[in-house]
């Protein structure tokens, strides 16, 4: 047996409890969830006869469509409005020295470190005052306010392996700053921009607190709100339909993720070395 | 340099710094008003009442318990992230076949909500019908079901390995990072010179990693201390409050009780202890650039 086989089989089996601990929830939602109603009860495994109709029914038992809907639209928005403030507070961090700049990164450290949670009788209170409780746009402004730290801190560190003389030789050869942003910059930072975004879109997709203190109603409920709905305080539970809603809630961001991890890895590296 | 708005950055970083500081510094002033006054349960001031919410917090026997639990609920996931996340990142630092796959499923944890996570293991350690007992049956390891939710014995530590489980994608990212920033030459001279592996780990690896260890540490107590959603949507602080933890007994005093007042001291307190893990972070932050 060669060194390598070796080394490898002995790395597997050492990550083995570890790797059956995290599958486990995933097999218990995917088992559960094509269970016919009358075995899921049964402390079996494995159902008699797998019901694939779990996946449709969940969809008008559980309110799927309009959660899944209510965490597109905030996740989509936070994101945007998180990105659009950060941008430019990214590009001036990466690109000007300035007076305030130690300030204005420790604030950004302090806003990373509160959760919403600590402030949520605070963050209550703003938005009862604004008008927007029960409304989905408060989610919206809460989770952009509450990313800029993450996405200011995750562009900068991109924008910094960005050469500055690339701009600098536009300015020179007579185009505005607008100009050399929209030509030269944007284009290089595009794939910064993209990861950042999707990471973000991830943290709104997945918050908790927030969604349910601010939210009220069935119908401006998100996915998560609303699968815990499903749980929370009820005698009768149909696992099977919520087992197939967090699966299919669970799946599309876990394949998204899988395939960019290693940009996160690459991220965090560049960010903590700095 | 061109004048512009665009290369003026104070009006680059305004947008951000407007949006973040409303919505931290608004509610922060919100609290520290609150937390001072006599208020009812539908938020009105009513008037200043010399600390008193702070000392209801104090003198209630469920906040000390809350407050200890926190200690060990922070520290347990914390330390036991630690201990499996340095050897994870060895592994998957080093070359070996399937490594990508590796990588994926331990990082996975990380891309499924908190919720979804805690409610899948709620069922799954489901005393009758849970997937954990009849699976452990199945092997031979119990004879008998076990209410794992329905005792705070088993529930705390259960809600602490969900809490490991889930720690340890952003940990062992950290230490990858940390891993890779070692120049491979030291090893080879290490090895040159004799080494084992076990000092080389001593003298090379665990020096150079503590920056790393440090930051992860610090940042993994802030979020573990701020963690919801485990034990929110697996006992909601239950059986009779013996798994709460301070943020989910600051949810209950603050929107279950309507006790606004007490609530708002408490998140006043928690503010005050995270501002302190803050600068400690900083400072190790700094103390690594110095150098």
């Amino acid at each position: 047996m060669n060194k390598k086989l070796k080394k490898s089989l002995l790395y597997w089996l050492f990550l083995s409890p570890l790797i059956v601990l995290i599958l486990f929830p995933f097999a218990v939602m995917f088992i559960t969830a094509i269970k016919p109603s009358n075995e899921v009860l049964a402390p079996t495994w494995w159902p008699q006869e797998p019901a694939w109709r779990n996946f449709i029914d969940m969809w008008a038992v559980t309110n799927f469509g309009n959660a899944l809907w209510n965490s597109v639209y905030v996740s989509v928005l936070s994101t945007m409005l998180a990105l659009a403030v950060s941008i430019p507070a990214a590009y001036a961090m990466s690109r000007f020295r300035f007076k305030g700049q130690g300030f204005f990164r420790q604030f950004l450290l302090v806003s990373q470190m509160l959760s919403p949670i600590v402030l949520v009788i605070g963050l209550f209170r703003l938005v009862v005052w604004l008008g927007l409780l029960d409304n989905v746009n408060s989610i919206v402004f809460v989770y952009g306010a509450f990313n800029v730290a993450f996405t200011v801190w995750m562009l900068q560190s991109y924008f910094s392996t960005i050469p500055k003389d690339l701009e600098e030789a536009a300015w020179i050869e007579g185009a505005s700053p607008a100009k050399a942003l929209v030509m030269v910059f944007l284009p290089l930072a595009l794939p910064a921009m993209t990861v950042t975004a999707i990471f973000s879109f991830i943290n709104a997709w997945n918050e908790f607190v927030i969604a349910l203190t601010m939210l009220r109603r069935q119908e401006s409920y998100t996915l998560p709100i609303q699968i815990f709905s499903l749980v929370a305080g009820r005698y009768t539970v149909e696992w099977h339909h919520v087992m197939a809603a967090t699966f299919v809630a669970t799946i599309p961001v876990a394949i998204v993720f899988a395939w960019l991890q290693r940009y996160l890895v690459r991220g965090l590296a560049i960010g903590a070395v700095k | 340099m061109i004048r512009s708005p665009l290369t003026n950055p104070y009006v680059l970083i305004l947008p951000g710094f407007l949006l973040a500081a409303f919505i931290i510094l608004w509610p922060l002033y919100q609290l520290g008003m609150i937390s001072l006054n006599e208020v009812n349960r539908f938020g009105q001031l009513r008037g200043f009442n010399d600390a008193e919410n702070y000392i209801a917090v104090f003198t209630d026997p469920d906040f000390l318990g809350a407050l200890w639990r926190t200690a060990i609920w922070t520290g347990g996931i914390v330390i036991g992230t630690l201990l499996v996340s340095v050897p994870v990142a060895i592994i998957l630092n080093d070359e070996f076949y399937g490594r990508s796959i590796a990588r994926v499923i331990i990082m996975l944890p990380w891309a499924v909500s908190l919720t979804m996570t805690a409610i899948v293991w709620r069922w799954a350690l489901n005393g009758e019908s849970g997937m954990l007992n009849s699976g452990l049956q199945n092997l031979g390891l119990i004879d008998q079901n076990i209410q794992w939710l329905a005792r705070a014995s088993t529930a705390f530590p259960v809600q602490i390995m969900i809490g490991i489980l889930v720690t340890i994608p952003f940990t062992t990212t950290i230490f990858l990072g940390g891993l890779s920033s070692i120049p491979d030459d030291l090893y080879e001279a290490a090895r040159l010179e004799g080494a084992s592996r076990w000092q080389t780990f001593r003298e090379i690896t665990l020096p150079l990693m503590k920056p790393f260890l440090n930051i992860s540490i610090v940042l993994n107590m802030i979020y573990v201390f701020n963690s919801f959603p485990i034990i929110w949507a697996t006992t909601q602080g239950g059986p009779a409050n013996s798994t709460d933890i301070l943020v989910t007994y600051l949810y209950k005093l603050g929107f279950r009780f309507g006790k606004l007042g007490e609530a708002s001291a408490l998140s006043v307190m928690m503010f005050a202890l995270l501002l302190a893990f803050t600068i400690l972070y900083v400072s190790l932050a700094m103390r690594r650039d110095s150098k």
